[in-house]
């Protein structure tokens, strides 16, 4: 019996039915590889998924430093998603910077009888008279919907009475399945409101905006300070030290990068067909990945010089942390990984972690969409349900005046052809092996039991899972929160990582701590450090 | 007294609380084999197990009914159904907790009656215990959801009344080390006791090879069963008001009950082993008295440190209270005390303790404040000079912003680890709380009492034999030539030459005495400039005169509002840029010290050696008078509250800067009736902070001003009032109250005869004048803040390509003429109209749709926007 068929064992029938589609041990048989994705979580079962409210203010409008966030609603939800995120933001000359503000229309009983969009506006004068911000985004809780408060309503009339602007988000915690649905809901926002709202043209000769990234920890900063000196200018970065004033001059750039697809693919999509933008899908995380990254960006301009400058940079970059990587390297040969992250990240991180010789074995998203697993081939394919039916789709059409082709489609064709990947996304399953095991919005239960039997050296996940997996003896780093270190991105971030990863497995304390599993089950391995 | 806060009010801004399921969970936490399910969006759940999970450092799982859209629309009842049968099989617990949330409230879910149907459908689960809990987030804190459910758990259970010899224990929610403690005592006297509920191992667990999903710690559930014959039930509580299951159990069981004070500080610590002496009929071991002893002992040892202690206080009101009785019996002032709930009686607990304290240390300056977040706390802190946090790790970016050490107590600490381990409780816990406080204090003085003394006793005083000398010694000689050549600092350094840049012009407080005015050629005085200089700009003019005046020793910003009010990051860009092409020139600045304390560390590192402060009274009463608004952080303040902000503020930030090694000044504006008396006072109080100079100004009359018909101060009383504070410290004799573009030296102003001369003006010249007037509606004279419908008065600007400029105000009553136009009905937009006949535009904060048509019959536009009434006229003359 594989792993996937010990672990949906131990589920009652009903439960093994919905989990054994989200559940994929990859080739085992000769059919292709599918999953199930972005349905219902099973009530009960301690999901490790959050809210629509958490996608939207959490992860995409929440890290957008000039604009003041307001939730609207009980006190609760905007204490949780209060600097609980590691988006770093820095405050630009003169500019002003909300990130360390958490502002809440703190609903109580009454308000919720007897409604609370006053409350909100009077709220938002008081900003505007104190903090004078040029954008408001106001983001909604459970209760909103229900009680019937307009928060688009009041946006409108904010947007009137001030001159600024203002989106209301209607993202209560219950729409959709997982925080996609606040991702989706945001993204709209935005692209209706913000995006081609400014004039600003960038100055440099390529500019690119950087599309899901959150700036966790500094990597936008690192992926930055990269393609700066290669030359390239950042028009806008969506959203992690993002700001309304870049965002809104977004449709200027010449091209999208596209870092975690499952949060921002929309606006990516979108702006392709509004504005003629052509998006990459790239990724930081990881040397090998970088290289390629920036080698597919200059290949994509046709410009020789900026080739040659990208190899000089890379060469340069490689010079400086070989030493450091071979060392981890060697530390670390052979080891195996879990990681189970939202959307993105456990894709992105197996790029870095077989720089350092590790392999992923066991990989799960919370709340990704099957195109993020199997590639997106598979859109076509997937029928919307009840769930998804509820999150708007908003049609966006070619803007005439401001769309510019960027190449003809023959062009595109034959840049593809060279191996640029562009406007496309193959997903986790290619880069993955035989044997390994993929979970869709897995759980803590499944967590503990792929520990046991796939037994990986180590597992990335969040805090919620960090004290079961350390209580089963295994080493777990969070990469959401990046247990306070970063960045992990690019070259100076590969480095960091190799040493944190390093530092943890050879931390004394795991010599004291065996698992279970691993003097029971005749293994006899030592774990690392051990004399 | 307490000052009134003025705050958001329809808004929390940072949130000091958490919602109730938090606490729920964390009560459940306490019970052997027990899941927790929350009812209602999944997002709640994981929020609560992150939150808990980083400060406990424990595994925390919470399931979730996870309703979506469709069971708003339907009921959650089938999802709650199968939550509760999944978390069963995953789990096998014995007992689950249900609580509800926001939604499962708001669509009015029936828990009780789902249960009762989920018990009917699935007998094979009658061994298990549910318990439901009503915890509507928007209902209250997490420490109301914390009592909702232990009332709920003894309320709700079927309970065993069988008599027995237990005493049941209800619990606070300390942390699991403090509970550990508690538990300890019932054990050293013998008492059989039930603890509602038990977190102490599930949520700070030890590391087992045999790693179990399902919290096994905890009070069991059938011991919680036993509760209801107890023969007594104590229960230690801070806050008497909140629901007590203690009650409960009375009012149900008839199981008598004794309140206690949370065993924090020597005297409730006490009375806590005396109940337990008496209860369990055991002598208080001799062990115990030695450990009272030892905190005793520690107590004196720290008294003389504690006592410079002045504490914000805040949390949940437990905890605010019992921590308040620590600092209290140790004799650290409590200048905040705040709760995020909502809890009106916080004042009945605290009030006389704080009072006392107040009276012992002669401070009258604190606040008692519920239903507060941090914007309120951060406020109150700098306005009472706190010198030291005590709360939960949300206090870090006080403790950064105003850098106030915070000891980490309470929940949630989420940016250091072991909040599980935090001791407070017994005379060990809470010797170990009181000297991390006493550290925390102790640490600041012992890295800058050396300074400070030296400041205080040594540094330009009197008793200094050899001033000179030791002023030389602690001032660098780069400092003393600086200071040598600073004109305004030292009349030997007349024949250097200064300039002001104006770059600063907005303001953040009104003076009784200045009308803000630009372009005022002939006049001569602070507060007056001709054109405002954008950074670059500055550093264009500092180049040329330069050239002119080799003697250009100094570069001074002085406005023409306050060179740390809005316009700060301009003036920060100037200095810079000049400083990037003169290395050596002295940077001067001159402030009216509201802002001080959040620059002066920064300024002292951007360069700034010397720093004018104009403060001309130390009393808040006095200060009072002298400003008609101060507006700060947000709030706008005036009378005491506005004098007390301000002194609070210079004086700290001075304090600051002199720490920073900056030369300071200080201007005392003497102002007849009002303060004249009382300079002595800020000169010695400029002293005993180790101002260099004071510098005593007449105040200018201005006409438009408040105080324009006030009696000037002769020259004879003001060199009588100079003499006088000589013999205290060094006084500046030679101020010429220069302009805010002064160039040249103080006996020559040549910044008029340098108009046009300044690179940045000659471009101007050439181009086709664009020249405009317009009305602006305005309460403050700095914003655009007043409904055109209700201005009384209008400022009128001038516009001159780019440039703006004040003209005058205008009482639109003045302007009625005559009956036949002020009709009743149109009386005051036909007085705005006539009023504005010359104008291009008005701009006002809102503007009704009747009065705008008929301005635009008139040929005038109308703007309404929220802004500076600078930046407003700018844009609105672009759109012109």
């Amino acid at each position: 019996m594989n792993e996937r068929d010990l672990l949906l064992e131990k589920y009652s029938s009903r439960v093994f039915k919905n989990r054994k589609s989200h559940i994929t041990q990859l080739e085992m048989s000769d059919e292709q590889d599918t999953i199930t994705a972005n349905t219902r979580a099973i009530p009960g079962i301690a999901t490790a998924r959050g809210c629509c409210y958490a996608g939207c203010k959490g992860v995409v409008v929440g890290p957008m430093k000039d604009a003041v966030t307001i939730t609207h609603g009980p006190i609760g939800c905007a204490f949780y998603s209060w600097g609980t995120r590691r988006n770093k933001a820095k405050t630009e000359e003169g500019g002003k910077n909300f990130i360390p503000y958490s502002f809440c229309t703190d609903m109580r009983p009454t308000d919720i009888v007897f409604g609370g969009e006053k409350k909100l506006e009077e709220g938002i004068d008081e900003i505007m008279a104190i903090f004078n911000p040029k954008c408001i985004f106001i983001c909604s809780t459970c209760p909103i919907g229900l009680i019937g408060d307009d928060v688009q309503a009041v946006a409108r009339e904010v947007e009137k009475k001030y001159g600024i602007k203002a989106i209301g988000f209607s993202c209560e915690g219950y729409k959709g399945v997982s925080q996609s649905s606040g991702h989706h809901i945001a993204n709209n926002g935005l692209m209706k409101q913000v995006i081609g709202t400014g004039d600003k043209k960038p100055m440099g000769k390529y500019s690119l905006n950087i599309l899901g990234e959150y700036n966790i920890g500094g990597d936008g900063w690192e992926e930055e300070r990269i393609l700066k000196k290669i030359g390239y200018e950042i028009v806008s970065v969506f959203t992690g030290d993002g700001s309304y004033e870049t965002m809104k001059n977004a449709h200027l750039a010449d091209l999208n990068l596209v870092m975690c697809h499952r949060s921002i693919n929309y606006v990516a999509q979108m702006m392709k067909t509004k504005y003629g933008i052509d998006w990459l899908k790239v990724n930081f995380i990881g040397i090998g990945a970088t290289c390629k990254t920036l080698r597919m960006i200059a290949e994509y301009f046709q410009d020789t010089e900026l080739i040659a400058k990208t190899e000089e940079v890379i060469a340069q970059e490689l010079e400086a942390i070989s030493d450091d990587m071979e060392y981890y390297r060697s530390m670390l040969k052979g080891k195996t990984a879990g990681i189970f992250t939202g959307g993105s990240r456990s894709h992105h991180y197996q790029s870095l972690l077989r720089d350092l010789g590790i392999e992923t074995i066991i990989a799960g998203y919370e709340f990704a969409h099957r195109d993020d697993y199997e590639g997106r081939d598979i859109i076509s394919e997937i029928k919307p349900d009840a769930d998804s039916k509820n999150i708007e789709e908003i049609a966006v059409s070619r803007d005439e005046e401001l769309y510019k082709e960027r190449y003809s489609g023959e062009k595109l064709e034959e840049l593809k052809e060279k191996g640029i990947e562009i406007d496309t996304y193959d997903g986790m399953f290619p880069d993955m092996k035989k044997g390994y095991m993929v979970v869709d919005d897995y759980n803590m239960f499944e967590t503990d039991e792929l520990i046991q039997t796939m037994k990986p050296d180590i597992f990335f996940s969040g805090i919620k899972d960090k004290y079961s997996i350390q209580k089963q003896g295994v080493v777990s780093r969070q990469l959401h929160s990046y247990d306070y270190s970063g960045p992990y991105a690019g070259f100076n971030g590969a480095v960091i990582f190799g040493r944190d990863v390093t530092m943890s497995i050879y931390t004394k304390a795991w010599v004291l701590t065996t698992p279970p599993w691993k003097t029971a089950a005749l293994l006899g391995g030592r774990i690392g450090g051990e004399n | 007294m307490k000052t009134k806060i003025n705050s958001l009010v329809s808004l929390n801004v940072n949130p000091c609380k958490m919602c109730m399921p938090m606490g729920a969970s964390t009560a459940f936490y306490g019970i052997s084999k027990c899941m927790t399910i929350l009812h209602g969006s999944q997002g709640c759940a994981t929020y609560i197990r992150r939150h808990m999970a980083t400060h406990y450092n424990e595994p925390v799982d919470i399931a979730s009914s996870s309703l979506t859209e469709q069971g708003t629309v339907y009921g959650g009842e089938k999802n709650l159904k199968i939550g509760l049968t999944n978390l069963i099989s995953l789990y096998n617990p014995e007992v689950i907790g249900i609580m509800t949330t926001c939604l499962a409230e708001t669509i009015g879910e029936d828990i009780s009656g789902i249960i009762e149907r989920f018990r009917e459908e699935n007998p094979q689960y009658k061994d298990i215990t549910l318990i439901p809990v009503a915890s509507p987030g928007y209902g209250g804190t997490q420490y109301e959801g914390y009592m909702a459910a232990l009332n709920a758990i003894v309320g709700k259970l079927d309970m065993n009344t069988e008599k027995n010899d237990k005493v049941n224990v209800v619990l606070p929610p300390h942390s699991p080390a403090d509970i550990r403690f508690i538990k300890s005592a019932f054990v050293q006297f013998g008492i059989d006791a039930i603890f509602l509920t038990d977190i102490s191992s599930n949520l700070d667990g030890g590391y087992d090879p045999n790693y179990s999903r399902l919290p096994r710690g905890g009070t069991a559930i059938g011991d919680i069963r036993k509760m209801a014959g107890a023969k007594l039930t104590i229960e230690i509580t801070d806050d008497t008001t909140t629901q007590s299951p203690a009650k409960t159990l009375f009012g149900k069981y008839g199981v008598p009950y004794r309140q206690i004070l949370s065993p924090m500080g020597l005297k409730a610590t006490d009375a806590f082993y005396r109940l337990l002496s008496e209860v369990s009929g055991v002598t208080i071991p001799e062990g115990l008295m030695e450990e009272r002893g030892r905190y005793l002992d520690g107590m004196i040892d720290s008294h003389k440190y504690n006592s410079a202690g002045r504490a914000v206080i805040f949390g949940e009101p437990e905890f605010v209270i019992s921590a308040v009785r620590v600092c209290s019996e140790n004799g650290i002032m409590p200048v905040v005390v705040a709760t995020g709930s909502v809890f009106p009686s916080l004042k009945d607990y605290v009030g006389q303790a704080v009072e006392d304290l107040g009276v012992r240390y002669f401070v009258d300056g604190y606040a008692i404040m519920d239903d507060a977040d941090f914007k309120e706390i951060e406020e109150a802190a700098a306005r009472y000079g706190a010198n030291l946090m005590i709360g939960n790790s949300d206090g870090r970016r006080i403790e950064v912003n105003l850098k106030i050490p915070l000891v980490r107590r309470a929940f949630p600490i989420h940016d250091r680890v072991g909040g599980q381990r935090l001791r407070m409780l017994g005379y060990e816990g809470t010797q170990t709380f009181l000297d991390e406080i006493t550290n925390a204090l102790l640490k600041v003085t012992e890295t800058t009492f050396r300074e400070e003394i030296y400041d205080e006793y040594y540094k330009g005083s009197g008793i200094d034999k050899n001033k000179k000398m030791v002023e030389d010694k602690y001032i660098s000689d780069d400092m003393v030539k600086k200071t040598m050549e600073h004109p305004c600092y030292n009349c030997a350094g007349h024949k250097y030459a200064r300039i002001h840049l104006p770059v600063a012009p907005s303001c953040n407080v009104q003076c009784n005495y200045c009308v803000r005015k630009f372009d005022c050629p002939n006049e001569s005085r602070p507060g007056v400039t001709s054109s405002i200089l954008t950074p670059e700009e500055a550093l264009e003019r500092y180049k040329t005169v330069k050239a002119k005046l080799p003697n250009l020793t100094v570069v001074g910003i002085a406005g023409p509002g306050d060179s740390l009010a809005e316009n700060y990051p301009q003036v920060k860009r100037t200095i810079e840029l000049i400083r990037e092409y003169d290395r050596d020139v002295t940077f001067c600045l001159s402030t009216n010290g509201l802002m001080l304390p959040f620059y002066a560390n920064e300024l002292a590192d951007l360069g700034v050696t010397h720093i004018t402060v104009t403060m001309s009274a130390v009393d808040p009463k006095i200060s009072g008078k002298i400003y008609k608004y101060v507006s700060y952080m947000g709030g706008i303040y005036e009378g005491d509250a506005a004098g007390a902000i301000m002194i609070s503020n210079q004086m700290s930030g001075l304090r600051m800067l002199l720490a920073a090694g900056v030369i300071c000044k200080v201007n005392i504006v003497t102002l007849k009736g009002i303060n004249e008396h009382h300079i002595p006072e800020v000169v010695q109080t400029c002293k005993d902070m180790g101002v260099y100079i004071t510098n005593i100004m007449q105040m200018v009359p201005v006409k438009g001003s408040a105080f324009e018909n006030l009696p000037m101060v002769s020259n004879l009383e003001i060199g009588k009032l100079r003499t006088e504070c000589g013999t205290i410290m060094k006084q500046m004799l030679h101020c010429r109250q220069c302009r805010a573009d002064a160039i040249g030296t103080l006996d020559n102003d040549i910044s008029v005869d340098l108009a046009g001369f300044a690179p940045e003006e000659k471009g101007n010249k050439d181009k086709g004048k664009k020249h405009m007037l317009f009305a602006v509606a305005s309460k403050s004279g700095i914003n655009v803040d007043l409904h055109f419908g209700h201005a009384r008065e209008l400022y009128i600007y001038e516009y001159t390509d780019g440039d703006v400029r004040f003209l005058e105000k205008r009482d639109v009553e003045k302007y009625c003429s005559g009956n036949a136009y002020c009709s009743e009905q149109d009386d005051k937009i036909a007085k705005m109209l006539n009023a504005l006949s010359d104008c291009n535009g008005v701009i006002a904060m809102r503007i009704g749709e009747s009065p705008k048509h008929k301005l635009e019959d008139k040929g005038i536009f109308s703007w309404s926007t929220f802004d500076k009434i600078e930046n407003a006229i700018m844009n609105a003359a672009k759109q012109v």
